[in-house]
């Protein structure tokens, strides 16, 4: 356990050395803070695990001791009694600082519809450190959050994972190592926003077409490139920064998260990433995705899903409340996601509310299990599960202190660390960040 | 016919109307904040016959155990789309707002209201079984009459123009020229110039509301039914209140994120607010006071605080707006009481929303606290009647929660 800790500290620190010398590379540094103990405490580990009355050591930004009667003298000690300590929340679709509140005109930068291929757009240079919805989220006891470009385009454009902690900068939010995503839709979106232009793609043919299009371009584009590298082409290929996203999927650098909500389609998506040899990370919202969980254990991919939405679009006319159950069940990797800047508070009910569904029609899912789809799941999904998303010794710090069971709708997120530093408390007006936004006009000094 | 099978037909249309007793459950009649325990609750004839501990249960009747379960009146949603909105993103099959037709307070929408929307068997298996369906602004700040429906199927429109919807705000702004303060001109020049209407001596300019919108709002002066404004900005709530003063109007504030701001005003004034408990989000200039605890603020001050789930797909999750509520601030009886008994107050419904006898019987059993994320319906009963646990929600889930049958072909289960 020691061993692996220290290697993901080495690899920490080499994957920040080597950022910093990049352009637009993550600023964000650990803060120190004190020793702390939480004692006798109720754990939903996050790894499927329910741990009564335990105590948590917490020291320099990690987990350090999880067991009974810990002993040693931390300058915070929290009394753990009626609580419920489980891993920060993790949301795998977000847009908060691309789509901020206030939505006005000059505030949209969620969605490059100019193009059905944009995966030359970063969605993090649209994100806007100040918005005052990053602050809500983590009232709600989310710690990192994967922020995506909308679903207007076959290629929406790179995501990027964020820690929730207040910056001036979108650097300082950038959670150190963890890799870029590749935003991809299916079905309605693009082939109604480009063909209401008489523009391709007009069908759902036509987006294939597009991925397929775009995918042929990539490999070509590698290969002039490796040609060149290689010595065997004196004629390096023009620089395309469309074609530069999609060769570090083909190279498994940047995860492929695609917006796809009917099972016909993902099942078609299956397809072209085996045709182009590339993995798809998880398929996003994937309102089918029970009628498919077999395959999508098969091909190892996560389905990121709410837990009751339907109807708003014909594509998401099947959604079920037992989909996420049934996912899980199928042993394929099951994410409760957001999308909404509202949702996003309240994580824990939506997996509540998942698990409750499943329980109803006689299936059995404990909370402890529940738990995992909007923590370590998720953190797999956003290729940082092996440094946080549970609670084992050597992972981060990224803890959430509630007032009772989380998945109470009574439940109130009490304290919230990153990396160990108590970044929110409910019951200290003085460790509740506001952003500029927020100063002298929202209320949310007041009343989160 | 053959006899045997004319008195089986007569058996199974006396048993689908069979007299229910709800028995042994601790049950919140909504007339006292206190439950009755280990109480029963008898059925006939669609309306509640009697309730109380230790009553003798007539052998005829079906009986629901409720031991262990809490029962409740059915839930009451205050702002929806029931029947007029089946699939969000398709405007075919959206009927819940006028939006070239320059029709205005004239529209009603209870013709529209399909009582065949997949959306009601979904919903009434939540404990949902009456909502007010109101239509969307469109074209005008006023958007019409809204009317009562139950969510039991058939015949499902109850009451009709219970209500004058419209919205004031950035949204309905932009129709009276992008001027807030045109809009409010609009308003009260035309609740003005209602009062006196005749259609005989009236002549509409291009821009004015038709001879039918103009009868409309005259009859809507005269009528007993609330102007329900969706509002947000606490300055316009102000307003409203003012509007609704100088016509001896009720007024309903749908939304009403600000509306915290002005809850004394509200109180006094008697102004209910139909709260979204989940509307914290500053994501308007006009709701940058928005916050969790509105409804639990509205409520200490004395306002009639009601909800909706802000979402007509998703009203099943009417009641975890009251549980968040509740987790913000609010008494949890008067939470319920908003979906309930307080619901059917405001929307003129008499005999609803409270289970004592003679009440319709709107009844639900729940494995838990109703608030509760991890509670659901077991039984619910509309109009005395059992609804079935079906939907095609779970015919969906039945279909492929075993992925592995092989025995049909697939496609024939």
């Amino acid at each position: 356990m020691l061993a692996r800790a220290l290697s993901w500290l080495v690899l920490l620190l080499v994957t920040q050395l080597a950022e910093a010398t990049e352009p637009y590379a993550s600023t964000y540094s650990v803060r120190s803070h004190a020793d702390t103990l939480v004692v006798n405490v109720s754990v939903l580990t996050g790894t499927g695990e329910q741990l009564n009355g335990v105590d948590v050591l917490v020291s320099e930004g990690r987990i350090a001791a999880v067991g009974s009667d810990l002993s040693g003298d931390p300058a915070m000690r929290i009394d753990g009694s009626g609580k419920w300590l489980t891993p920060g929340v993790i949301d795998v679709h977000s847009h908060l600082g691309a789509y901020p509140s206030p939505v006005l005109s000059s505030t949209r930068d969620g969605n490059e519809m100019t193009d059905p291929n944009t995966a030359n757009v970063w969605v993090e240079h649209s994100v806007w450190p100040q918005d005052p919805q990053f602050g809500l989220a983590l009232a709600g006891g989310v710690t990192t959050m994967q922020i995506l470009p909308g679903s207007a385009n076959l290629f929406g454009g790179r995501g990027v994972t964020l820690k929730n902690v207040p910056s001036r900068t979108v650097g300082g939010m950038k959670y150190p190592g963890a890799p870029q995503s590749l935003k991809m839709a299916c079905g309605e979106n693009p082939k109604r926003i480009y063909g209401e232009q008489s523009k391709a793609p007009a069908t759902r043919m036509g987006n294939v077409a597009g991925y397929r299009a775009a995918w042929a371009k990539a490999r070509a584009y590698r290969d002039q490139q490796q040609a060149f590298d290689s010595g065997k082409s004196d004629k390096a290929p023009d620089r395309d920064l469309r074609l530069d996203t999609l060769v570090k999927v083909l190279e498994g650098e940047i995860l492929v998260h695609n917006h796809c909500y009917r099972a016909d389609e993902m099942a078609t998506m299956i397809e072209v990433a085996k045709e182009f040899d590339y993995k798809i990370t998880a398929f996003h919202h994937a309102v089918e995705s029970y009628k498919i969980a077999d395959l999508l254990a098969e091909a190892g991919i996560c389905s990121a899903m709410w837990a009751d939405w339907w109807g708003f679009k014909l594509e998401a006319f099947d959604g079920i409340p037992q989909n996420i159950a049934l996912v899980d069940q199928a042993s394929a990797c099951a994410i409760v996601h957001s999308d909404s800047a509202e949702g996003i508070q309240r994580l824990n009910q939506e997996a509540a509310k998942a698990m409750t569904a499943a329980r109803r029609v006689g299936m059995s899912v404990s909370a402890a299990q529940a738990m995992v789809w909007i923590t370590q799941n998720a953190a797999n999904a956003l290729g940082i599960g092996e440094a946080t998303g549970s609670i084992e010794v050597g992972k981060a710090a990224d803890l959430v202190i509630w007032d009772r069971h989380p998945f109470s709708v009574y439940a109130r997120a009490e304290k919230v660390f990153i990396d160990g530093y108590l970044y929110y408390d409910r019951l200290d007006p003085t460790r509740q960040p506001a952003r500029d936004f927020d100063l002298d006009q929202t209320v949310s000094e007041e009343a989160r | 016919m053959n006899p045997l099978i004319s008195i089986g037909l007569l058996l199974t249309v006396g048993s689908a109307f069979a007299d229910v007793a709800v028995i042994g459950g601790r049950i919140f009649t909504m007339e006292s904040p206190e439950p009755i325990e280990r109480a029963t609750l008898l059925i006939a004839n669609g309306r509640v016959q009697a309730i109380g501990v230790d009553l003798d249960v007539p052998f005829e009747y079906r009986q629901i155990d409720a031991r262990g379960k809490v029962v409740t009146p059915g839930l009451i949603e205050s702002y929806s789309q029931f029947g007029l909105m089946e699939i969000g993103g398709e405007a075919a099959t959206v009927d819940s707002q006028v939006v070239e037709y320059p029709l205005g307070p004239g529209f009603d929408v209870s013709f529209g209201i399909n009582p065949s929307s997949t959306l009601f068997a979904v919903t009434r298996m939540g404990g949902v079984t009456r909502a007010v369906v109101a239509p969307q602004p469109g074209v005008d700040p006023l958007a019409g009459f809204g009317a009562i429906v139950h969510l039991g199927g058939g015949d499902i429109v109850t009451a009709t123009r219970v209500g004058l919807f419209g919205g004031i705000g950035a949204t309905t702004a932009e129709f009276t020229g992008g001027s807030r303060s045109a809009l409010w001109q609009r308003l009260v020049t035309a609740f003005a110039k209602a009062g006196r209407f005749s259609a005989n001596r009236y002549r509409p300019g291009e821009r004015d509301y038709s001879r039918q919108d103009m009868q409309a709002l005259k009859d809507f002066l005269r009528a007993d039914v609330p102007l329900v404004l969706s509002i947000n900005r606490a300055h316009d709530i102000a307003a409203a209140i003012r509007l609704a003063e100088l016509h001896d109007l009720q007024l309903v504030i749908i939304g009403g994120k600000e509306a915290w701001k002005v809850r004394e005003q509200l109180a006094d004034s008697g102004v209910s607010v139909v709260v979204n408990v989940f509307n914290n989000l500053p994501s308007n200039f006009e709701s940058l006071g928005a916050r969790l605890d509105n409804a639990a603020l509205l409520n200490d001050a004395g306002v009639n605080v009601l909800f909706t789930a802000g979402n007509t797909h998703n009203t099943k999750n009417l009641r975890h707006q009251a549980g968040n509520a509740v987790a913000h601030g609010m008494p949890w009886f008067d939470a319920l009481a908003a979906m309930t008994r307080n619901a059917a107050r405001t929307w003129g419904m008499d005999d609803v929303g409270v289970l004592s006898v003679g009440s319709v019987a709107d009844v639900v059993v729940w494995s838990g606290d109703p608030l509760e994320v991890t509670s659901w319906a077991e039984h619910v009963l509309i109009n005395g009647e059992p609804v079935p646990m079906r939907s095609r929600q779970t015919r969906l889930y039945e279909r492929y929660k075993d992925l592995k049958t092989d025995d049909a072909p697939y496609g024939y289960n």
